[in-house]
């Protein structure tokens, strides 16, 4: 297995750095052809406290947006990062031909040869888009050869190029899902499958606020704090019918033989959704087969496991850093198996009690 | 066991220990690992630059039990660590701090020694998946691969 991992020793000389510079300067040069066909369609959102503008070849990509409109704002200022999006298909430019060998594609999507402190470059094997970010110029570009990408590219639009800038604003992607009241909220963290989106949509039918289901954003400034990323929510279709009031909402309901549930929550629930909030437990969802669903301390160490792994091996380059980032936010905050009960209605209770435990007695990590 | 040093298999392997336990993640095989009790105590003597014998005599020190026990279950840990490439052996005598090691352990060691348990590295492989490389089965005239429906593994 290659490497995706980008370290220090790895970090190519002056020819290296310089094939990487100029292959994004082509694909920039692609992309204002292919804008000059179209038109320009530009959209702003704050994301974690940046302004951050997406300028599109046109409206082809446009569905894109739907899990960020939560976020969306008039960005009239200069933006902290600009991300190009464009496809070929809908604006007749194609993509240059790929200069890599095919033995260049790493774990992760990582091109090999086209990585530097500076450039970075990803491929979706999904999708076949390409992510490139130019980290000095906070200038990035996606392409994806149609426009007709896959539902969860559009239910986690640009996450690496998102995972990858923000990252060096000292905000940290995160796969875990988040909710929570103005006392603040809880991480839900685990695997795939664990648990995550059913804790976080048995949540809307309570006075729990939304922040997502999937990947969400973590920051450290003042204490741990959770940025909504995404509104959307992504279902395994075996588990639709446990939320009966949902149905009408999905997004896809024709596809759902081959696809999970997609749902945008600020669609239906504009009001629920929070976009920030301090961080006050990390939960780690477990299907019991019981009704009731409990809380069990767990210690910090286990949280970290269920949370780093997960993350850093879906996220290009994602290694060490992340890892830190990841232990020192969990250090701070009590950690907990939140025993997850077939009676869905016993879980947001069961988070509210906690979070106003935690507001009057500022419980601390388990030692 | 010999005199044989170790250093953490950076930049492959990233850890942290918190409240005695260790979580070790090797990026490029996707397994991570926990550790916990007296195999922590273990990594982070390795971590410092222990020697083996050095870690089975600081062992032998801190835990109660039989010492053919105690040296096997260090020896096991290590080639464990070893076979996963969390830890490489390094040459040179290393920069270990044995006198203030013990000075550390014998002011701890009012209380009764605890049990030694034999050290257990806790393998999870669920994530390699994430890191399998899919599988480009039809390219474009550029040579760029065609999307695949499938979702993200």
């Amino acid at each position: 297995m290659p490497t995706s991992q980008v370290a220090p020793s790895d970090i190519p000389g002056k020819e290296q750095a310089s094939r990487s510079a100029e292959y994004f300067q082509s694909v920039y040069e692609l992309f204002k052809s292919s804008q000059q066909v179209t038109g320009p369609v530009h959209r702003s959102y704050n994301i974690g406290g940046y302004l951050i503008r997406l300028n599109f070849s046109g409206a082809a990509l446009l569905s894109l947006t739907r899990a960020l409109e939560h976020l969306a704002i008039d960005g009239h200022s200069t933006p902290d990062l600009t991300i190009c999006l464009w496809d070929s298909e809908s604006t007749g430019q194609p993509m240059a031909p790929r200069p890599w060998q095919e033995g260049d594609f790493l774990a992760r999507g990582v091109i090999q040869g086209y990585n530097t402190e500076r450039i970075y470059t990803a491929f979706q094997h999904g999708s076949a888009a390409v992510s490139v970010l130019d980290k000095e110029r906070n200038l990035a570009i996606f392409w994806a050869p149609d426009p007709r990408v896959p539902y969860w590219e559009k239910g986690s639009p640009l996450r690496t190029i998102l995972h990858w800038w923000l990252l060096s604003k000292g905000l940290q992607l995160v796969h875990a899902a988040s909710v929570g009241n103005s006392t603040g909220g809880v991480l839900i963290g685990g695997k795939g499958g664990t648990g995550k989106s059913t804790t976080a949509l048995a949540c809307l039918e309570s006075d729990l606020s939304y922040v997502g289901d999937d990947y969400t954003l973590l920051g450290l400034d003042s204490g741990p704090v959770v940025h909504s990323l995404y509104n959307s929510a992504k279902l395994n279709s075996d588990q639709l019918e446990r939320f009966p009031a949902l149905l009408p909402k999905i997004d896809n309901t024709e596809q759902l033989d081959e696809e999970k549930a997609l749902l945008f929550v600020n669609e239906h629930y504009p009001s629920r959704v929070a976009t920030r909030l301090p961080v006050r437990a990390i939960l780690l969802p477990r299907v019991t087969g019981l009704a009731e669903t409990r809380l069990k301390r767990v210690s910090v160490a286990t949280a970290l496991a269920a949370l780093a792994p997960s993350t850093i091996f879906q996220l290009p380059r994602a290694g060490n850093e992340a890892f830190k980032f990841l232990a020192t936010f969990a250090r701070q905050l009590p950690c907990f198996s939140l025993e997850v009960g077939t009676d869905l209605s016993t879980i947001p209770p069961v988070i509210e009690r906690l979070l106003a435990e935690i507001d009057s007695t500022s419980l601390p990590p388990e030692k | 066991m010999s005199n044989q040093r170790f250093r953490v298999n950076t930049p492959t392997v990233t850890h942290e220990t918190i409240d005695g336990e260790a979580v070790i993640i090797n990026l490029d095989s996707g397994n991570y690992y926990s550790l916990m009790e007296v195999a922590s105590f273990i990594w982070g003597l390795v971590e410092k630059g222990a020697s083996a014998s050095e870690v089975q005599n600081l062992i032998l020190q801190t835990y109660q039990g039989d010492a053919t026990d105690i040296y096997r279950g260090v020896e096991e840990l290590l080639a464990q660590l070893q076979q996963e490439n969390l830890i490489v052996p390094v040459n040179g005598a290393g920069a270990f701090d044995l006198i203030q090691l013990n000075q550390e352990l014998s002011s701890n060691n009012n209380h009764e020694k605890p049990s030694f348990n034999p050290p257990l590295l806790h393998k999870y492989a669920d994530m390699q998946e994430l890191l399998l490389l899919d599988p480009i089965h039809d390219v474009d005239d550029a040579g760029w691969p065609k999307p695949n429906p499938d979702p993200p593994k």
